[in-house]
């Protein structure tokens, strides 16, 4: 399959790692997989990335961006800081083996 | 699993074993979902990580561990499939170029042990030279012991004292006029002429009376063990306080009540049982020597060479070590290199012999039970310090090598005991000298079969019954290896053998030193 666009160094940027957890491993039923991503991606960056990097072809992406929580160290607050997550829907007959490493 | 036979050979076997790709990958996923269940992974609860990935993060620990147990099995598989008995570990090698998911080729070569007719043990025909102790002998032994219990008389105020007198004295040393350390005793007994004390000492109170005090000087030798009084001069007061002469000891009833025994009668009673102790040990010896020329003599088969090599290189090496402590090494080690093909038959020999007997042992049932091992387990525990004892016997019982190690000669002892048992034997009476000559007489025509220059060792009486003692050794290895054999244990017995070689060779260690003398000597 040729590629549709050259991956390039801003792809890697977005994506930071897949989230691999166990829910994350069932959404697999609804052809999903679930990456953390910058912070500041946006939706279209994502797709871009991910079809970019994965050779898919994304049908749709939602985003979460999950708070840190706010600890206390020596009676000092402070927050942890914050995650963006993708949860990136591929079309019907794609997958994505999030496990290898991507080229 | 395929196997093809490559060799067949004397005792030696080989084949060849392919391992299909799909047993392996069987064996990795029983594996994978056996462990599914402890896997801890960040993201899951413990125990709910997919199979796929499970097998993603410890899919190569766990092909290896596979491929070993599946090598193992295959292996084990083989000898019970052939009905092999394996002489030593097998050894197993991979065909190079296997990878993940590819058929596993092996080659595994194996030495069998040879089948062995256990041996008719009826009918064993032994004599046993019995040594009746002679009274001269009685007489000679009660008068050393006479010897060792000189007893001194205070001799009259007049006495001077000569060579082999008795003095009890104290006295005082100094050096540059000052008393030194350990130079002052009292009532201390020294015999003239015995060299007890410095040079000079014992000659200088040569003809002084009770109740004289003397000055002597003397001069601390050079290599004195106390640093600071080599070399100086020192004075010596002395007072004697009395002269002792010696006297005759007679083996009489008063003589037998000093030692603590009712009478004379009784003492003769106590020497005679240790002289028959002693000649009972060579008779032992000799017989136990018929027994095993009779064993080999009549059986004949093909070894291991593998365990007759680790025998050889064990004789070898102790033979080395032998020459190298000679005055004249380059000579010695010629020497024995000349008679090399002599050890190697000998080691061939002793092999035989230690299979032959533990099949013998093992057809007729002679265990060691467990009351007689805890006893020589303590036994072997005496040689130890007393804080390392104990350390000793719990090492013991957690390492069945080591049980071996210790078992194996009294395991040797009871199959010979039960050949005599069965044996017709034959007493008669000779003279301890008949009986030394006789076990040298039997060397020579066991020995010159298996040792051209047999003369040699025949030639030195003792060397050569000590020789024959060591040649002993090896039986007590292989008769202890047998047992763990009987399970698919392959590998345990093989792991025995080295272990149990050291009995054997501290055995040699002890005897063989003076045989290569003698042979050295001719």
């Amino acid at each position: 399959m040729a590629k549709k666009s050259a991956i390039d160094a801003r792809h890697y940027d977005v994506i930071v790692a897949p989230h691999i957890t166990e829910k994350a491993t069932l959404l697999s039923e609804n052809n999903a997989v679930v990456f953390k991503v910058a912070n500041d991606a946006t939706k279209p960056q994502i797709k871009e990335a991910v079809e970019a990097l994965y050779d898919v072809k994304v049908k749709g992406v939602n985003t979460i961006v999950q708070k840190g929580k706010s600890k206390r160290w020596k009676g000092k607050p402070y927050k942890r800081s914050d995650m963006k997550k993708a949860i990136v829907t591929l079309v019907e007959g794609q997958m994505i083996d999030i496990t290898e490493g991507v080229s | 699993m395929q196997i093809v036979e490559t060799t067949n050979e004397g005792l030696k076997r080989a084949y060849s074993v392919t391992i299909p790709a799909k047993d392996i990958e069987a064996r990795i996923d029983s594996e994978v979902k056996k462990i599914a269940p402890q896997v801890r992974m960040p993201g899951f609860r413990p125990g709910k990580v997919p199979a796929n990935l499970i097998r993603k993060m410890h899919g190569d620990a766990l092909h290896s561990d596979a491929l070993n147990a599946t090598l193992r099995e295959s292996v084990q598989g083989l000898i019970t499939d052939k009905k092999l008995r394996p002489a030593l570990q097998p050894k197993v090698d991979m065909v190079e170029g296997y990878e993940q998911g590819k058929d596993a080729e092996l080659t595994v070569e194996v030495e069998v042990l040879p089948e062995i007719d256990v041996p008719s043990i009826e009918g064993l025909e032994l004599e046993k030279l019995n040594v009746p102790v002679s009274d001269k002998a009685l007489d000679e032994a009660l008068s050393r012991i006479a010897e060792n219990q000189k007893s001194y008389k205070d001799a009259p105020k007049t006495k001077k004292a000569g060579d082999g007198d008795q003095l009890i004295i104290d006295f005082v040393g100094r050096v540059d006029g000052e008393e030194f350390e350990g130079g002052k005793a009292e009532d201390t007994p020294l015999t003239l002429g015995s060299g007890q004390f410095i040079p000079g000492f014992e000659d200088q109170l040569t003809g002084v009376k009770t109740g004289d005090s003397k000055t002597i000087k003397v001069t601390f030798p050079a290599d004195y063990p106390a640093e600071h009084l080599k070399g100086k001069d020192a004075e010596f007061d002395v007072t004697v306080k009395q002269v002792k002469v010696e006297s005759e000891t007679k083996i009489d009833e008063d003589f037998a009540k000093q030692l603590g025994l009712e009478s004379l009668d009784k003492l003769k009673e106590l020497v005679k049982g240790q002289l028959e102790q002693e000649t009972a040990g060579l008779t032992r010896t000799q017989m136990k020597r018929q027994l095993l020329d009779k064993l080999a003599a009549d059986h004949d088969f093909a070894v291991p060479p593998t365990m007759v090599e680790a025998e050889f290189e064990q004789i070898w090496n102790q033979l080395q070590a032998e020459a190298q402590r000679e005055e004249d090494p380059e000579a010695a080690l010629k020497e024995i290199e000349a008679e090399k093909d002599d050890y190697r038959k000998i080691a061939e020999r002793r092999v035989r012999l230690g299979l032959l007997l533990s099949e013998i042992g093992q057809a007729n049932g002679v265990e060691v039970s467990s009351q007689e091992m805890s006893m020589l387990i303590q036994q072997a525990a005496q040689q130890y310090r007393a804080e390392d004892r104990q350390r000793f016997i719990d090492y013991v019982r957690n390492e069945p090598m080591a049980q071996a190690q210790i078992r194996a000669p009294l395991y040797e002892d009871k199959v010979v005991d039960f050949l005599f048992d069965k044996a017709e034997v034959t007493e008669r009476d000779v003279t301890r000298e008949e009986l030394e000559a006789a076990i040298e007489a039997e060397e020579a025509p066991a020995e010159s079969k298996k040792k051209a220059p047999a003369k040699k060792k025949a030639a030195a009486k003792k060397p050569a019954a000590k020789k024959e003692a060591a040649k002993e050794a090896p039986a007590k290895k292989a008769a202890e290896k047998k047992p763990a054999e009987k399970k698919p244990a392959a590998k345990k017995a093989a792991a025995k053998k080295p272990a149990e070689k050291k009995p054997a060779a501290k055995k040699a260690a002890a005897k063989k030193p003076a045989a290569k003398k003698a042979a050295a000597k001719k």
